[in-house]
């Protein structure tokens, strides 16, 4: 019995892996707008709520969301839509990366990774799910993976960002697979706490969110 | 260019003769790309937003939900219909990019209701009505509406000061929260104007088009066309914007009143086309061999100068075919558009006394079409039917499969539609 949950802990962990080992990011087609050029405007206010953290310590939401621009992403750990969760992971990690060469913004940028699979995705697997790229002490970027404790927690987070999620069964590889359908989205959040910009998959790119930043830096 | 013009004065009062123009935009092909959950298959239902007629039922502006799916019992029938209390020019309507709601206004003032058709995508509900695009902005009559992730891009067609067809654009976020608001361009040749917008995000470019301010387009167009100052008060240009800055880039010249703007769908393409009403002409936006985008004329749309009046276009999601509506001739036409560079006509046919929108279904099997273009525009006396008609499209011949006669279902004047699913419900 041990022995298989173990093989199901390596197997998890092996999809992950393979989900995060993708293909280059595809090229932006088009040149941004320089920084500072152009306004985001005030969308909506991030909403607050309970979450927990990969040490499975309740915390609210806004602890992660203010002081500082944020980058939050709805995930589930088990996606394989290779426009959705694993493009924003790809993305993240770049930005990570590319955060982490700049001195001036590391200190004011964080990432948020949040599932909306709290059934599945329980503090264990998104600690799995981050791998080595969870919060590192303060040495580089911070990226925080968080989840919920149920369904009751995560839905007004969903409603409040606007973030549509639905169940369905997946039939076409023959054992039938629950899924859950969503369209990508992630929120660049301002220091107060107010949602600026929204990408979807077309303008998720690392550039485009880096000039963002800067346009946020420069108000 | 004076021969242009002069050329444009003869044609606008050739006019005089008929009782009707119209505008227009919907279907499957034609959503914003933002907009989720497509429906591929068989849709279930299409929605009208419907103008109220005084004396014809409550009188009221209301969105008409009618059964489409052949295997329903009730199919070509109407479901049900929620009026908003008002008779106030109801015309265009959007999606969320969720799918959830459906945004709706009218041209005779400022108002935009908002319908949940998630609950049950069989009974919409009325659920919030936003009532302040004129305080916040000064535009007028609420045209397009185009979802943008978690918000909602709205074109006006005219403005409260002097009710002209200079004008602009308002974000709204999805809950129904104003956000800013961006004027059409009035200077490097713009004419100030909106009509509709389209985006290619991938590409970084917003597309607008022009058409006419509150003066004319609520005016009984018998007294429009006589009216020479007034003619002159209509759109000629398109703009290519940057989406991500929402900035004017470049303004092209399209004589005419351009209206509905449609983006090819297929995977590559990078051009969009848009008929002009006024000249039945098709134009092609697209980069030439530098990058810098163009606008050219491609082709006509019948005998301009019987004015057909081309008021909606539905194209192929593959981009090889193009449904174009002539209000005038009530002809409803398509164009091969493999050669977007010059499409082709390759069938027409008259589906009614009067045709101004056009919706295909996601595979083109199914073409969906309404009568009406503006309330002082449309025709009189038997002329005047007002229906949604159902076609099926073998690729060859357009064949009726239903009608919904709005006048007998004392529902008012059938203008826009969207398609709805019972998989849309929200679980």
């Amino acid at each position: 019995m041990r022995l298989a949950a173990a093989l199901l802990v390596l197997l998890a962990a092996a999809g992950t892996a393979r989900a995060h080992e993708a293909a280059p990011l595809p090229a932006l087609g088009f040149e941004p707008p320089p920084p500072g050029t152009y306004t985001l405007h005030r969308i909506m206010a991030a909403p607050d709520g309970e979450v927990v953290g990969v040490d499975g310590r309740p915390q609210r939401l806004s602890h992660f969301t203010r002081e500082g621009i944020t980058l939050l992403g709805f995930v589930y750990t088990s996606c394989a839509d290779p426009e959705g969760c694993p493009l924003a992971y790809r993305v993240f990690d770049v930005l990570r990366q590319s955060l982490g060469e700049r001195p001036d913004l590391r200190a004011q940028v964080r990432l948020v990774t949040l599932s909306f699979d709290p059934a599945r995705d329980t503090p264990t697997v998104m600690r799995r799910y981050a791998g080595s790229r969870v919060q590192d002490e303060g040495r580089g970027v911070r990226w925080y993976f968080l989840t919920t404790r149920s369904a009751r927690e995560l839905l007004p987070l969903l409603d409040g960002f606007g973030q549509d999620v639905r169940s369905v069964v997946d039939r076409s590889h023959g054992q039938p697979k629950r899924e859950l359908s969503h369209v990508l989205k992630v929120f660049l959040i301002d220091s107060a706490g107010f949602v600026r910009e929204i990408y979807t998959s077309t303008f998720l790119h690392p550039r485009t969110v880096l000039n963002d930043i800067e346009t946020l830096r420069r108000e | 260019m004076r021969r242009r013009a002069q050329k444009l004065a003869i044609l606008l009062m050739c006019l005089i003769s008929w009782w009707a123009v119209g505008l227009a935009s919907a279907d499957e092909t034609c959503n914003s790309p933002y907009v989720t959950r497509l429906i591929t298959g068989q849709e279930d239902y299409v929605y009208v937003w419907a103008l109220g007629v005084e004396g014809v039922g409550d009188g009221f502006d209301k969105l008409v939900t009618i059964d489409v799916n052949p295997k329903s019992k009730s199919y070509g029938k109407v479901l049900g219909s929620v009026a908003v209390g008002v008779r106030n020019e109801a015309h265009h309507m959007g999606f969320t990019d969720d799918r959830r709601f459906i945004w709706a206004g009218g041209l005779a003032e400022s108002k935009i209701w908002v319908f949940d058709i998630a609950t049950d995508p069989a009974k919409p509900k009325l659920v919030k009505t936003i009532a302040n695009l004129g305080d916040k902005t000064g535009y007028l009559g609420p045209h397009t509406y185009y979802a943008l992730p978690g918000r909602m891009l709205v074109q006006a067609l005219s403005n409260t000061k002097d009710k002209g067809g200079v004008t602009g654009m308002a974000v709204y976020n999805n809950k129904g929260d104003f956000i800013a608001s961006y004027p059409m361009p009035t200077d490097n040749g713009g004419d100030g104007y909106g009509y509709d917008l389209a985006v290619n995000p991938k590409r970084n470019v917003m597309l607008t088009s022009s058409f006419t301010g509150y003066n004319n387009y609520m005016r009984p167009l018998g007294d429009l066309v006589k009216d020479a100052e007034a003619m002159k008060n209509f759109g000629g240009t398109m703009v290519a914007w940057d989406l991500k800055a929402m900035k004017p880039k470049k303004i092209f010249s399209v004589p005419g009143a351009p209206l509905e703007i449609r983006w090819s769908l297929n995977a590559g393409d990078n051009w969009a086309v848009t008929a002009a009403a006024l000249t039945s002409k098709i134009w092609l936006i697209k980069p030439d061999a530098k990058g810098e985008w163009q606008a050219k004329e491609v082709a006509t749309i019948g005998d301009p100068a019987k004015i057909p009046l081309p008021v909606d276009i539905s194209i192929a999601r593959n981009g090889k075919g193009l449904w174009v509506n002539t209000f005038m001739d009530g002809t409803t036409r398509y164009f091969d558009l493999s050669n977007p560079e010059a499409p082709k006509e390759t069938y027409s046919k008259v589906t009614g006394k009067q045709v101004n929108m056009i919706s295909q279904s996601w595979d083109g099997k199914r073409v969906y079409i309404t009568s009406s273009l503006l309330a002082n525009w449309d025709k009189g006396g038997a002329d005047n039917e007002q229906f949604l008609r159902g076609f099926s499209w073998d690729g060859k011949e357009l064949k009726q499969v239903f009608e919904v006669d709005f006048t007998k279902e004392q529902l008012g004047r059938a203008h826009h539609m969207k398609l709805g699913s019972k998989s849309l419900r929200s679980s």
